[in-house]
């Protein structure tokens, strides 16, 4: 599209989206939200720009390899994370009992494991979103 | 009459479940029988989350502040939010067989598609 | 050296190592089969020394996250998990090694990272699906499955293919949507999702609320039926496994719709009950579809000229077989019914297999120019015609054993007309399995062309293929190594 109107206001708008869409990830355990609406918010910044600006422009945004690494990352990750627990001697996956500060209720540090994981994910969730995308106007051309 | 007001949410999700399970069953488009798999995962969202709720009950936010009141059970949220992901995923891939459907054969009809491949087989 | 730990570490391993093909870059051949072996291998050595612990001390249960029981997600790793999910990674790895060479004839070069990533992502959900414990982790795991086993026909990007995996596609996601509604049924009346914590708490809740209970499981038999093809909603599997790649008909038609038939034994007896099932009447519906199911896959097989759709078409008989031992509702119907799910499973894989080989060389694919096929392809033949006698029931293989089993089953159960759907069932299958090996080894044969491999497979193939013709042997001439560790598991499948 090459509308001089969409441009303009894309780029006025595009911070405020992304702003918006880093708060719902990270404070997912505090408020409704979490990894996967955050995640969903962040990627539609990055649709409105591809559909504004062109393919080529959006790719180079989020290249195929750097949606590779933070998709494989956030997997393993987790995984990390899990078997930490289970190193220090308890189940897959426990928070309070392997050592994960627990921190005061109600603010954003806290809850452990929770914030950390979220925020990857959410990550995650941006990039798979976004490549969908990409690859869907790639196998039209 | 207060029965079904007083139900109405998950008579709607049944409605709601049947239309879409007729949508999928009759319309030959492609597309629309996506759509009708959505109105589908769509009515059980709102069943799911009808289920949740307790009378007189605040959201589910813990308040330092006062604590020992009623909130809603967070569980069908959280359950809710993974059959979203799942209903996401299964509308991308669908969408991008229709594209690879509609470059080999032409068409995206089911009947059409139907009468050529019977064409196909038989020569 | 054991430990508790050792599913979560088989789960971990398999969801690991998928999302680390992506990332590989250079594709040279050798280190990455390599690196897939590998990781298989050392999964099927952590199933074998699960499988040793747990029979040697008893079942026990693992919850995530140490938590108690209903907060966290459980898994059950009793004896029959244990010994699927070794049968499971054995006969993925013996499939992926004979997809090493079979691949790249099928489909294009740069998709084959993908196709192994799809492949590590269905053992991880399927492994995952044996283990739980719990009604929505079992949902999560069942959509996980249906997507990567949509797209593993899909990724053969002919005509066929796409429009059979949009068949199969549209049809599971329809069974899912099905299944989710009875758990939410379910879930609504009980308030737990723990599968135990559901057991304690049916028997009161049949007497309050009914006709939840009643519509949760008509939900939850359609959509396990469409899934796992029950009798008159299987149209989606002649088309999606005749058309797909080799491996993939195998993983399909050996390991996935057997997940199905499992989970949905979890649900019938953990979950609601056996005698809760019986009383609703949904056992004798399953019987009802069961016994079309084994006749009419049978009359269809019949009339299919291309060797692979008769393949499909026998599957969906022989889940019939396995449906009509789960809703006999008796120790011994649950028994027979899980043997006979594992020897199907060595006994599809060898026929799939073989047949993959022969239309690999030959491309041929009708079952009519099949002469004399036997003395060019002497290994093929051979494990074809061993899973052929292994369907029809003649002594020496598994397949023999479980009609065995079944029929002492149904005599048990008090049904002895089945025993007559079950011996007609088998000359049905007689009629379709024996004009193809008698063709293949006794008419003449004209002359052929042959694929620039020659007229042998490739050594891999030929390996994998007799690997698991030896299995079935090994199963018909030993019953007792499956079929102990079975009659240990019943008893806790039901309340542990």
């Amino acid at each position: 599209m090459d509308d001089l109107f969409v441009r303009v206001i894309t780029k006025m708008i595009l911070p405020f989206i992304q702003l918006y869409g880093l708060y719902v990830i990270i404070h997912g355990h505090l408020s409704p939200g979490g990894a996967f609406s955050g995640g969903a918010i962040y990627a539609s910044s990055l649709v409105l720009y591809t559909l504004a600006y062109g393919l080529e422009k959006g790719q180079k945004r989020l290249s195929h390899n750097t949606s590779a690494i933070f998709e494989s990352g956030g997997i393993l990750f987790f995984i990390f994370f899990g078997i930490l627990g289970i190193v220090l001697g308890h189940s897959f996956l426990t928070n309070r009992q392997a050592g994960f500060s627990m921190g005061n209720l109600g603010q954003v540090l806290s809850g452990g494991l929770i914030p950390v994981v979220t925020f990857v994910l959410g990550i995650k969730v941006m990039s798979t979103v976004v490549t969908l995308f990409h690859n869907m106007l790639e196998e039209e051309r | 009459m207060n029965f079904i007001i007083g139900n109405i949410n998950y008579i709607g999700a049944m409605v709601l479940f049947v239309i879409g399970l007729y949508t999928v069953l009759t319309h030959p488009n492609l597309i629309k029988k996506i759509i009708g798999i959505n109105i589908m995962e769509t009515s059980i969202f709102l069943f799911f989350v009808s289920i949740g709720y307790v009378q007189g009950a605040r959201a589910p936010l813990v308040d330092p502040g006062n604590g020992g009141q009623l909130l809603v059970n967070p569980l069908p949220s959280a359950m809710i939010l993974t059959g979203i992901v799942v209903a996401l995923s299964v509308s991308a891939f669908a969408l991008s067989l229709v594209v690879r459907l509609h470059q080999l054969y032409g068409t995206i009809e089911l009947d059409e598609i139907i009468k050529i491949r019977s064409v196909e087989t038989d020569d | 050296m054991t430990s508790m730990h050792f599913p979560v570490y088989i789960l971990m391993l398999l969801l690991g190592y998928a999302v680390i093909i992506p990332l590989q870059r250079k594709l040279s051949g050798k280190r990455f089969q390599l690196g897939i072996l590998l990781v298989l291998g050392v999964t099927v050595i952590l199933a074998i020394l699960e499988l040793d612990n747990v029979i040697r001390g008893s079942a026990y249960r693992y919850i995530f996250g140490s938590y108690t029981r209903g907060i966290g997600i459980e898994f059950i790793v009793d004896e029959f998990s244990a010994l699927m999910t070794l049968i499971v990674l054995i006969l993925a790895i013996l499939i992926v090694i004979y997809s090493f060479k079979d691949l790249d004839h099928e489909i294009h070069p740069t998709r084959i990272k993908g196709y192994y990533t799809l492949v590590f992502l269905m053992m991880f959900s399927l492994v995952g699906m044996i283990f739980t414990n719990d009604i929505f982790n079992l949902y999560v795991f069942v959509e996980l499955l249906s997507l990567t086993s949509v797209a593993i026909i899909a990724i053969k990007n002919t005509k066929d293919s796409i429009f059979a995996s949009m068949k199969y596609l549209i049809m599971g996601t329809i069974g899912s949507v099905t299944v989710l509604m009875g758990s939410a049924l379910i879930y609504m009346v009980t308030g737990h999702l723990n599968m135990t914590l559901i057991n304690g708490e049916i028997g009161m809740v049949w007497e309050q609320y009914p006709i939840n209970i009643l519509l949760a499981m008509g939900f939850i038999l359609t959509g396990f039926g469409i899934k796992a093809a029950m009798f008159p909603l299987h149209n989606w599997l002649p088309d999606a496994h005749s058309s797909a790649p080799t491996p993939s008909s195998a993983l399909l038609s050996g390991l996935v719709v057997k997940g199905y038939v499992f989970s949905m034994a979890k649900l019938m007896y953990r979950v609601v009950g056996k005698d809760i099932s019986t009383e609703i009447g949904i056992t004798r519906f399953i019987i009802i579809f069961a016994v079309m199911g084994m006749i009419m896959g049978s009359v269809f097989a019949l009339s299919q000229r291309d060797i692979k759709r008769r393949l499909a078409y026998s599957s969906v008989a022989q889940i019939g077989y396995i449906f009509m031992g789960l809703a006999l509702a008796t120790e011994l119907g649950i028994s027979s019914a899980l043997f006979h799910v594992i020897s199907h499973a060595f006994m599809k894989t060898a026929l799939f297999l073989s047949a993959g080989s022969i239309i690999f060389l030959t491309g041929i694919r009708d079952v009519r120019e099949l002469d004399g096929i036997a003395y060019e392809m002497p290994i093929t033949m051979g494990v074809f015609a061993v899973g052929a006698m292994g369907m029809i029931g003649i002594p020496g293989t598994s397949g023999f054993m479980s009609k065995w089993y079944l029929g002492l089953a149904v005599l048990d159960a008090g049904y002895p007309e089945l025993l007559i759907v079950i011996l007609l069932s088998s000359f049905l299958n007689a009629l379709y399995y024996m004009p193809i090996i008698i063709s293949a080894y006794i008419a003449e044969h004209p002359d052929r062309s042959y694929a620039p491999e020659g007229t042998c497979s490739p050594l891999p193939m030929r390996f994998s293929m007799a690997l698991v013709a030896v299995g079935i042997l090994l199963i018909g001439l030993f019953p007792n190594i499956v079929m102990d560790v079975i009659q240990l598991a019943v008893p806790t499948f039901v309340n542990l």
